[in-house]
């Protein structure tokens, strides 16, 4: 549906599509040639839409290793000429941000937009960041899209202006942008021919000359978006109480607005270059107002630079009181500093900084309701019903406790991050960004002559391992750490929505490619392997447990594909619990298999109380069969 | 025919992997077809790991709205899961929404571990039935299991809501979406759910 | 029996945390909590029962001897050394290569081949592999039981191999265990016919062969073996009273036993059944003559497999020299006074009831 309507040669038809998607549309629009990414979310399906459409409207559109070699495979296209985009998420950004702060000194060529994703609320996430800030430190302009239409609308304006001023543009989206639909008006599609060269004479080099030069093309920007029919104010003439907002913030604030009935005191600011501002048309507005509210997400970005900007000219602008996240009046219940804004918080934050009432319809008679929702449970995040990283942290686990000496499993960036807590069995002691594990534990394996005796465990996904990992190893070995390294290889990036990596021999368009063996980089590395099916827990379990008694670098591969991946398409193994064979409460197991492996499908019958699988859930692994005391699951195996 | 209101806000709610996303945007696809301008807001990524997942979806005759649906402002809640659906409900909607919802639960994890009771469906639907007049509860899961495959559980879902009367615009456009959104086996599959769920949604109504 | 409500917790509190798990393996897979690693059983996983088997059938938790006597023979015994027996003997077997393959007189490997080639065992639970990496092992035929012959010296789970086979829906498995690991299965065949519905997979088990076992050694004997036999393949592992024998392709070569003292597990420093006083057929070495076993019969299942075999040409028996008896005697009874008398550590005593003790103690002092 939406690949169709992203494809559509139908200017001005109205269609529905995500923010993703929207972007993906504004760079075809605007010739987009190359695209590199690394899956990152809330921005992992532009770069798929590309791909899909790469023979239709000639792109080249790859995954990357990381993002730091597709951001710079991204520039060097613009170099040749070709325009070119590159997106991720703002952790991804902190990767390619070496890069970007070298870029902006050489300059590019053909427009170049850096799409980058923040995630207020770490939906997606294992913290908030506001990708605005190193933008800046980038010396390079943001545009932020405050709508799903919009997305398409700056992405492709994006590249006109990258290729103007010759530096990257990076085009700031947030998830309730990237992951929320809407209508988009589509724009003609491109006709002119992409080519690609480089003269012998070209040069792109970083060099500290050439910053005035760099700074100049920030003020044109600057200049340029004071009369940019993207920064948009509606409200009163000559209101005294205005809300600055960017973003999808800014649809929060106006559905506040009218929902605390303020639309005739009340101006709203629509800024789409976050930076550089444009500083005349924000001082006209500025200038008339008494109170100023800030809208954002994810940190005082706009709040900041206006704020800057009014201390500057403060005696054209008077006295103004603002409010926003430095004073603490924009927020929800997290407070200023976290969790994202929505249409509730706005409403509620200006009607208390203006004394507006607003109450909310809903319910007087909630009580006894919210009564039995607190005696709910909450849902806490748990792997997949036949997840193998749930066998796999069930076997370290075990060999954990056999060896006996407090091992230390760290942890990184994936699905099996969930390894930290219950449906993980609480096994991992740390996360922090793709990589950082090993890293971390090649630290920790130098640690002996302090009295440092606990062995080290690592764990990492196969697409953490492209990205990040051999650099730690390498160090492992150099430097003589002990570290045993478990690279949990579901086949897939699979958080992110299961696209291919290097070591899956097949690229973003589906096509061949050759496969980049972790087996090999580990062999190349010198570093000793094993490889074990992570489905067979008894093996896996005398497997970890002895190369804990090893020292010095290892790494065992628990290969086993990714359970949602396997099935699809298939049909699944049935697994049941013969109800004669399960002894309940009686078995002494304790509710084994529901109460502790706690694979989601795996459930206790309150009725017969006794163990069931539920088969709406069930994958079909197995692994629960090998583990019953009793021999009471069964497994139908199809072939 | 559903009495329309400006902007129609829809609330589709369950567990990750359950289905929502298609099913919301089997309705905003629907909503596009008879002539009207949709926003929806997801969740996606971590919340297929079991979390709450809902998606907001809005119709509008005149303009797109913003992704997120105000407290209270919810007129519509399609529930694929009884204890999402309560929560949403209480969070989101007044006396006058009304629920197409899902009678069979999903377990938290917090529960298959012994330490939280999952409280009786029949309790939730009851609570739920406290707060608003119009529920219609469906064992969606059995009916998609009768249709071949208890994952077509969401377009059992997605024809009940369209069978119910509350939207402003008929099941022939959700038929029509369907068919062109899938193929073979799955197409056919997903149009029996649907139907399954259209029935049931009028018996139900028949009945009241 | 006087564990009645006692479970994992207290398993490890009394018997895992003060390091005397013997490693006989019965508490393992009857949960999926304890495994074994090395030479003893860890909880990988708190049950949070208040009951459980696994303290039940733990030979370290206590055993009460007139009781168990009287569930396994039917009769109580009268000799506080040799426990209850029919008649004690020097055995053989007759097989030229089972004597060979075997330890001294290869009596069990021929017994319990004969035992499961007539189907009185469906399968025998061993020790197998080599003596410097033994490990549990499931005989299904004579091959296999062959293969396990020769005797290890460390601790092997052999009962895990017991519980897996069970699991798998193995019934009337033959066992060929220490004392430790007899007394787990009868304490667990003891639980099977007090509570049928409860788990314990010692049900399976059908004909019980003991060992002799003072001691055993700890998985560090592994790398002494390793170092000892510089390389080349272990063929044979002896350790008479003198000590270590170890034959290579190299060639034989002994060290005292002073150098073995250091491996010695701590925990069979308190064990007081050197005979394994429970099974249906107890079997050791003479300390005399190594063509030699030292066979005792004790149930009537035992009886008629060594007339079985006798008759058949498997085994050939003669009575235990009168004059050896009082040794083998005062050498059991001088390791169970020292484990009574206090220098046997924590966990000395578990067997009881009555005045054990006293009556060890007169029998003892009838030898000195």
């Amino acid at each position: 549906m939406s690949i169709f309507a992203v494809a559509l040669d139908q200017p001005g038809r109205s269609v529905v599509m995500t923010g993703n998607e929207a972007v993906a549309r504004g760079a075809i629009e605007a010739g987009v040639g190359y695209a590199a990414c690394y899956p990152g979310s809330p921005t992992s399906e532009v770069l798929p839409t590309l791909a899909q459409l790469g023979d239709r409207f000639n792109i080249y559109a790859e995954f990357s290793s990381n993002e730091k070699v597709a951001i710079e495979g991204v520039a060097a296209a613009s170099f040749a000429g070709v325009r070119s985009m590159t997106i991720c998420k703002v952790d991804g950004f902190n990767v390619a941000l070496d890069f970007a702060t070298a870029v902006c000194y050489s300059g590019t060529r053909a427009g170049m937009v850096i799409m980058v994703g923040d995630d207020p609320s770490a939906h997606s996430s294992v913290k908030e960041e506001d990708c605005r800030f190193l933008a800046r430190t980038a010396n390079l302009p943001v545009l932020e899209p405050a709508s799903v239409s919009e997305a398409k609308d700056v992405t492709r304006f994006a590249f006109e202006l990258s290729e103007k001023i010759m530096l990257p543009v990076v085009v700031r989206c947030t998830t309730r942008i990237c992951h929320a639909s809407g209508n988009v008006t589509l724009g003609d599609l491109p006709t002119l021919e992409k080519k690609a060269a480089i003269n012998r004479d070209q040069k792109f080099v970083t060099n500290v000359m050439f910053a005035p030069f760099m700074k100049s093309k920030l003020k044109n920007v600057a200049a340029m978006a004071d009369t940019s029919t993207f920064n948009v104010y509606t409200g009163p003439e000559n209101a005294q109480r205005v809300v600055i907002a960017c973003g999808v913030s800014h649809t929060y604030a106006a559905e506040a607005v009218e929902m605390l009935g303020l639309g005739q005191s009340v101006g709203l600011v629509k800024i789409t270059n976050t930076w550089p501002l444009p500083e005349n048309f924000l001082l006209k507005y500025l200038k008339q107002a008494k109170e100023v509210v800030f809208a954002e997400e994810v940190d005082s970005f706009l709040e900041d630079g206006v704020m800057t900007l009014a201390a500057k000219h403060w005696e054209e602008v008077g006295q103004i009181r603002f409010y926003g996240k430095n004073s603490g009046d924009m927020g929800g219940p997290r407070g200023s500093y976290a969790g994202e804004l929505d249409p509730d918080i706005v409403a509620g934050c200006l009607g208390k900084i203006f004394s507006a009432a607003y109450s909310a319809p809903g319910f007087t008679n909630v009580r006894e309701a919210r009564e039995l929702v607190s005696s709910m449970p909450g849902r806490e995040l748990a792997l997949c019903a036949g997840c193998p990283h749930r066998a796999s942290f069930w076997a370290i686990k075990t060999a954990v406790e056999l060896d006996g000496r407090d091992a230390i499993v760290l942890g990184d960036i994936g699905c099996y991050t969930l390894g930290l807590m219950r449906t993980g069995y609480n096994l991992l002691q740390s996360v922090h960004c793709m990589g950082a594990g090993v890293g971390m534990a090649s630290g920790l394996g130098k640690l002996d002559r302090f009295g440092f005796r606990q062995p080290v465990i690592s764990v990492v996904g196969d697409s953490t391992f492209f990205h990040s990992v051999p650099p730690a190893l390498i160090n492992a070995r150099y430097n003589q750490s002990n570290l045993l390294c478990v690279i949990l290889d579901n086949e897939t990036t699979a958080m992110t929505g299961h696209q291919p990596h290097p070591g899956r021999g097949v690229t973003a368009t589906g096509k061949f490619s050759e496969k980049v063996e972790i087996e090999n980089v580990l062999g190349g590395l010198g570093i000793p392997f094993t490889v074990h099916d992570p489905y067979d827990v008894e093996g896996s379990i005398n497997v970890v447990y002895s190369l804990l008694q090893e020292s010095g670098p290892r790494a065992l591969i628990l290969r086993r594909a990714c359970a949602l991946v396997a099935v699809k398409g298939h049909k699944k193994d049935r697994v049941y619990v013969d109800q004669e064979k399960c002894a309940g409460d009686e078995c002494g197991c304790a509710r084994f298999c529901s109460r502790v492996f706690a694979c989601p499908a795996n459930i206790w019958d309150s009725q017969s109380r006794k163990a069931r699988i539920d088969e709406a859930v069930c994958n079909g692994c197995g692994v629960c069969a090998s583990l019953c005391p009793r021999n009471a699951i069964v497994v139908e195996r199809t072939v | 025919m559903g009495e329309f209101r400006e902007p129609l806000n829809v609330i589709v709610t369950g567990v990750g992997g359950q289905g929502n996303v298609l099913a919301s945007q089997v309705l905003a696809a629907a909503a596009v077809e008879a002539g009207y301008r949709v926003s929806i807001g997801e969740t996606f990524g971590a919340s297929q790991r079991g979390g709450s997942v809902m998606s907001h979806v809005r119709i509008s005759r005149e303009k797109t709205y913003g992704p997120l649906i105000p407290k209270g402002h919810a007129h519509l809640i399609v529930g694929f899961e009884p204890l999402e659906t309560l929560r949403i409900l209480m969070d989101y909607g007044s006396p006058g929404t009304s629920v197409v919802m899902n009678n069979r639960p999903n377990y938290p994890i917090g529960c298959l571990l012994g330490e939280e009771k999952y409280p009786e469906p029949a309790s939730i639907v009851e609570a739920i039935n406290k707060l608003i007049k119009e529920n219609y509860v469906l064992s969606a899961t059995e009916l998609a299991k009768e249709a071949g495959n208890p994952m077509s559980t969401n377009m059992v879902l997605t024809g009940a809501l369209s069978g119910s009367g509350l939207l402003p615009f008929d099941t022939g456009f959700f038929t029509g979406v369907i068919e062109n959104l899938f193929a073979g086996e799955i197409r056919e599959l997903n149009i029996r759910a649907f139907q399954k769920g259209v029935e049931a949604v009028r018996e139900l109504a028949m009945k009241k | 029996m006087n564990s009645a409500v006692k479970g994992p917790e207290d398993l490890k509190k009394e018997v895992l945390d003060r390091n005397l798990c013997s490693s006989c393996g019965l508490c393992v897979g009857m949960c999926p909590y304890i495994k074994t690693v090395r030479d003893r059983a860890v909880m990988i996983h708190p049950c949070g029962l208040k009951e459980g088997n696994c303290y039940r059938v733990c030979p370290r938790t206590g055993v009460d001897a007139r009781v168990m006597d009287n569930a396994v023979f039917g009769s109580e015994r009268s000799d506080q050394a040799l426990g209850f027996n029919r008649g004690v003997y020097f055995a053989r077997a007759l097989s030229p290569e089972k004597a060979r393959a075997g330890q001294y007189g290869g009596v069990v490997t021929a017994l319990t081949a004969f035992a499961l080639e007539q189907g009185i065992i469906s399968g025998a639970v061993m020790a197998g592999g080599s003596p410097s990496s033994p490990e549990p092992f499931l005989a299904k035929n004579e091959a296999g039981v062959t293969s396990c012959a020769g005797s290890k010296y460390t601790a092997v789970p052999t009962l895990t191999s017991l519980n897996r086979a069970a699991r798998d829906g193995m019934e009337n498995l033959g066992v060929v265990g220490r004392p430790c690991q007899v007394t787990a299965v009868r304490k667990g065949q003891q639980i099977g016919r007090e509570n049928p519905g409860s788990l314990t997979f010692a049900g399976s088990a059908g004909l019980v062969i003991g060992l002799f076992c003072f001691w055993s050694l700890n998985p560090d004997f592994y790398g002494f073996l390793r170092e000892k036999s510089g390389g080349s393949a272990i063929q044979r592992v002896d350790i008479p009273i003198e000590g270590l024998t170890l034959t290579t392709a190299g060639g034989t070569a002994t060290w005292p036993v002073d150098e073995i003292r250091p491996y010695i597990r701590e925990a069979c420093q308190s064990c007081i059944d050197c005979t394994s006083e429970w099974a249906d057929l107890s079997v050791g070495s003479t300390e005399y003559d190594p063509a030699w076993n030292t066979l005792v019969v004790r149930s009537g299942a035992g009886q008629s497999l060594v007339n079985d075999a006798v008759e058949k040409g498997i085994i050939e028996i003669k009575s235990y020299p009168e004059e050896r008896l009082p040794i083998l005697r005062k050498a059991v009874l001088n390791k169970k006074m020292r484990v009574l008398e206090g220098s046997g550590g924590p966990g000395a005593g578990y067997i009881t009831v009555g005045d054990y003790a006293g009556e060890v103690k007169k029998q003892w002092e009838v030898l000195q």
